[in-house]
């Protein structure tokens, strides 16, 4: 058995790994001062406080609603095409860099029919490591020092350490729940557009769009996006559009691509990923897709970081494309189908934290669900450390209730802590039994 | 196109991409990826094997894909998957006499090339210089650049035989002065390939004693590509330079899957080194990649223990492939030898450089040319003869891209089929000339 896990970065606790390094030093012979420290880029970007909640995760005892992968199975067509990639000889050796060539040629078709819009393969796409490594290519490519960049709160983790690895700042804004704090939706969670538009400056290089949303599950509307259009276009701002849970819309929502607004195209890069639209996240990866002029330069990233991506897992990916391009007018196209699966596990899941005496925020997209878990009124001032509630209350539940999820404050920029502190995140991407178990934690919540 | 000049003005005064990326984008293998792909009917360019990764990797994978554990599909640990840390950890632990600890002494990255990368962000800042050994695996220079570096440049000099036999990689050496004498306090690392691509030279016990006093003198680290570690001939050994007195401390040991196991598509790589080198290495990587996949690193974990089992057999892959491979070169040296073509003979690798100037009559010399003349000549060969090859010019700094006109390199991992079709366009060229 192996440790499936996933590290965020968190504001609230700052694991000092530079004392420890320190300590290292005067330890081993010192005859001369070991000189070579981290390099600049990366000062204050080791922190990786999930090392607690990942070790957890890997207790069987605890129902793990943590971490943001499935523990259900991929599509067996899609293990299948795997399989018969690993028979083919010369897909064990490099492919093309930027792409294999039937991977792209399929994610081409794919999002023509999607964007309304003829997509060059060759210098429309990007294939990378995972939506990670295109996040990775699009800002080291597009983004440096003097740039700030909008990142709308929370978010997900690594938009913050990646903008401040590429020497720019970033600009927090939060969504705010426009109901008093009393948030039955996702859809309740909105910007303030006059808030948003005092985030832009001369300096703004590019705002991250994250829709659907982690940690909230929001899909940003038609109007919401206009908003945010409208700013990039007046201030001539780029934005990074994160969409790997694009497929994950449930009944009543609908998945706008900010690209395919006028004057978008041309300042979008759009960012995908195979792991959550076939449910492997292990397969990683992703795709960057833009108009060529902003995507040449995450090619020339790409081509000096790691060149090229792994052949058999983009020839298969590649297949399970074609299966569902094909299919994608009929309901049992995957795309649409996980969906459906999702929606009713989301609903359950909804309702068991409801009996519970949560307060569960409904997300319109995604696989990921936040509770307001104040309402359970539990004390904890008597707990020591000093870290935010929501941290507190999730320890306190792994511990006592042998449930885990993720505190929401560690997707918050440090002046936003205090509004975010009373929820947590769970993942509902998790076979029958998964959810179960959690069930009989929370029927049996207040015995 | 109008509407983007029109929409860009205000940001005009600037361009779209970052700084980092000026000067490393233009990359020889997109072009010469391209001209093999339509011209070429004997591919010896890129560096990759044309004959299958072995049975037991191939059947590790589809072990690992029909053994119904679905989370194979899912994240692994950030690091490196358990069991091919663990893996690693035994192996190279016993090849450097040291206990490793799976954990902190070793990260699995996306091919050597994301090795190299995180190597580089995490231990090159602005202002540092970095001493690179033409000629060189070319992406060195463009990530020194990338990181804020600065390259300094030490050559690798032929001293051929009195004897007029063939030269060896060996013969290429680095003068002890020259190379004292690019050690400035700016200097924070060297990179070191051994085997070298693209000559085939494994560095001496002696050489890499040299380069470590050196390091050691002036407190520099050592970045150790080591992926052709196998490929040796001969009866060479390969010696990692971190075994040497007070190079531990200051090393990274780059390894590649791709080139161990010949299964350069599913690029799985790795680092071995001290943690408090490591730790940099591990920051890079949870802010760029953070996984890399986990079903090629069950599969390769499993290669290794295959490998930790025959250690030093006769069936060991490491015994057999560099056995195999040391044919092959023969073979290719002696097709190239016979043609008048002089080949290097190289200790290591699955490459060779030629040297081919009997031919050069057919590609004329272009004075005040941008482009190197063994560019032009390897591009004409692929155009016209269909052999692919890759100019050696390639491999060096731009200062330094006319020091070898007539050199081109040959990948020699191929097919028997490969090798003789490719004697064979070679006998006919020749014949042509001798006609003419």
């Amino acid at each position: 058995m192996f440790l499936a896990s996933r590290n965020f970065c968190c504001r609230g606790i700052k694991l000092r790994t530079d004392l420890l390094s320190r300590s290292i030093k005067h330890s081993t012979s010192a005859t001369m001062p070991f000189r070579h420290k981290n390099t600049r880029r990366i000062e204050g970007l080791d922190s990786n406080v999930w090392v607690e909640f990942t070790k957890v995760a890997a207790d069987p005892s605890i129902v793990n609603l943590g971490q943001g992968l499935p523990d259900i199975s991929p599509p067996s067509y899609v293990k299948e095409e795997l399989a018969k990639v690993a028979a083919v000889d010369r897909l064990n050796q490099y492919t093309r860099g930027f792409g294999h060539p039937s991977l792209v040629k399929a994610l081409s078709q794919v999002y023509e029919k999607v964007c309304g819009r003829k997509i060059d393969p060759l210098t429309d796409i990007l294939v990378t490591v995972g939506a990670y490594g295109s996040l990775f290519s699009t800002i080291q490519a597009l983004i440096e020092e003097g740039d700030e960049v909008i990142i709308i709160e929370p978010f997900y983790d690594c938009y913050e350490p990646m903008v401040k690895m590429a020497g720019a700042k970033p600009v927090f804004i939060p969504l705010r729940c426009k109901n008093d704090g009393n948030s039955a939706s996702s859809a309740d969670w909105v910007l303030d557009p006059a808030e948003l538009a005092n985030k832009f400056n001369s300096k703004t290089k590019a705002i991250i769009l994250n829709t659907p949303h982690n940690p909230i599950g929001k899909v940003f509307t038609l109007e919401e996006l206009q908003v945010i259009a409208d700013l990039c276009i007046k201030h001539d701002t780029l934005c990074i559009s994160d969409e790997v849970y694009e497929w994950l819309v449930y009944k009543g929502n609908k998945h706008i691509k900010i690209a395919t607004l006028p004057g978008m195209w041309e300042r979008t890069v759009t960012i995908g990923s195979a792991g959550k639209t076939y449910s492997v996240t292990g397969w990683k990866l992703g795709w960057s897709i833009g108009p060529e002029y902003l995507i040449k330069h995450l090619q020339v990233v790409h081509q000096n970081t790691l060149y090229t991506c792994p052949t058999p897992l983009q020839e298969a990916l590649a297949q399970a494309f074609w299966m569902d391009y094909k299919r994608m007018d009929d309901p049992d196209c995957y795309f649409y189908s996980l969906s459906r699966e999702l929606e009713s596990k989301r609903d359950r899941m909804a309702q068991l934290l409801t009996e519970a005496g949560l307060k569960p925020v409904i997300p319109d997209g995604g696989y990921f669900m936040i509770v307001d878990v104040s309402t359970l009124n539990v004390d904890l001032s008597d707990v020591d450390e000093k870290q935010p509630y929501d941290y507190k209350f999730v320890k306190w539940m792994i511990a006592s209730k042998k449930l885990s999820a993720i505190p929401l404050s560690a997707f918050c920029g440090p002046e936003t802590k205090k509004q975010f502190e009373k929820y947590i995140r769970f993942c509902f991407i998790k076979k029958d039994s998964t959810l179960d178990a959690a069930e009989v934690i929370l029927k049996n919540w207040n015995k | 196109t109008h509407f983007l000049f029109h929409s860009l003005q205000a940001k005009m005064s600037r361009p779209v991409q970052a700084r980092r990326l000026e000067g490393i984008d233009k990359n020889i293998w997109v072009e010469f990826v391209k001209l093999a792909a339509t011209y070429s009917k004997v591919n010896l360019g890129q560096g990759f094997p044309d004959f299958p990764a072995p049975d037991f990797l191939t059947e590790a994978l589809t072990r690992a894909l029909g053994g119904g554990n679905h989370m194979l599909h899912q994240y692994t640990r950030a690091f490196g998957h358990p069991p091919l840390v663990k893996v690693l950890a035994q192996f190279f632990g016993k090849l450097l006499g040291r206990d490793l600890d799976p954990m902190t002494n070793v990260m699995v990255t996306v091919g050597a090339y994301q090795a190299l990368f995180c190597c580089f962000q995490a231990l090159v800042d602005e202002g540092d210089e970095v001493i690179i050994i033409e000629p060189f695996f070319d992406c060195y220079e463009p990530m020194v650049k990338m990181a804020g570096g600065t390259p300094v440049f030490v050559p690798l000099r032929p001293n051929p035989p009195k004897d007029g036999k063939l030269m060896s990689s060996a013969d290429w050496q680095l003068d002890p002065a020259e190379l004292a004498s690019k050690f400035s306090e700016k200097t924070k690392a060297i990179v070191l390939n051994s085997p070298n691509n693209p000559l085939g030279k494994v560095f001496s016990r002696e050489e890499l004693g040299l380069i470590a006093e050196l390091c050691v003198k002036h407190d520099v680290l050592c970045i150790s590509d080591e992926v052709y570690e196998w490929l040796v001939y001969d009866g060479k050994q390969h010696i990692r330079i971190a075994s040497l007195q007070g190079m531990w401390d200051r090393t990274v040991i780059i390894g590649s899957a791709g080139k161990t196991f010949s299964a350069t598509g599913w690029k799985v790589g790795w680092v071995v080194g001290p943690d408090r080198l490591l730790q940099h290495l591990r920051t890079v990587h949870q802010n760029s990649v953070y996984h890399c996949a986990t079903i090629a690193q069950e599969a390769v974990a499993q290669g290794f223990q295959r490998e930790l089992m025959l250690y030093g057999k006769p069936e060991s892959y490491f015994v057999q492939l560099p056995k195999e491979l040391q044919q092959k070169r023969d073979w290719l040296v002696q097709s190239l030898d016979g043609v008048g073509m002089k080949p290097i003979i190289p200790e290591g690798t699955y490459f060779l450089v030629a040297d081919i100037s009997p031919f050069k009559s057919d590609v004329p010399d272009v004075p005040n040319s941008d482009e190197p003349y063994d560019s032009r000549f390897a591009k004409w060969m692929v155009k016209n003869k269909g052999l692919a090859a890759i100019p050696l010019s390639a491999f060096y700094s731009e200062a330094h891209k006319n020091n070898y006109p007539n050199f081109i390199r040959f990948c020699f991992a191929k097919e028997e089929a490969t090798l003789k079709a490719a004697s064979d366009i070679l006998q006919k060229w020749k014949q042509e000339k001798n006609s003419s």
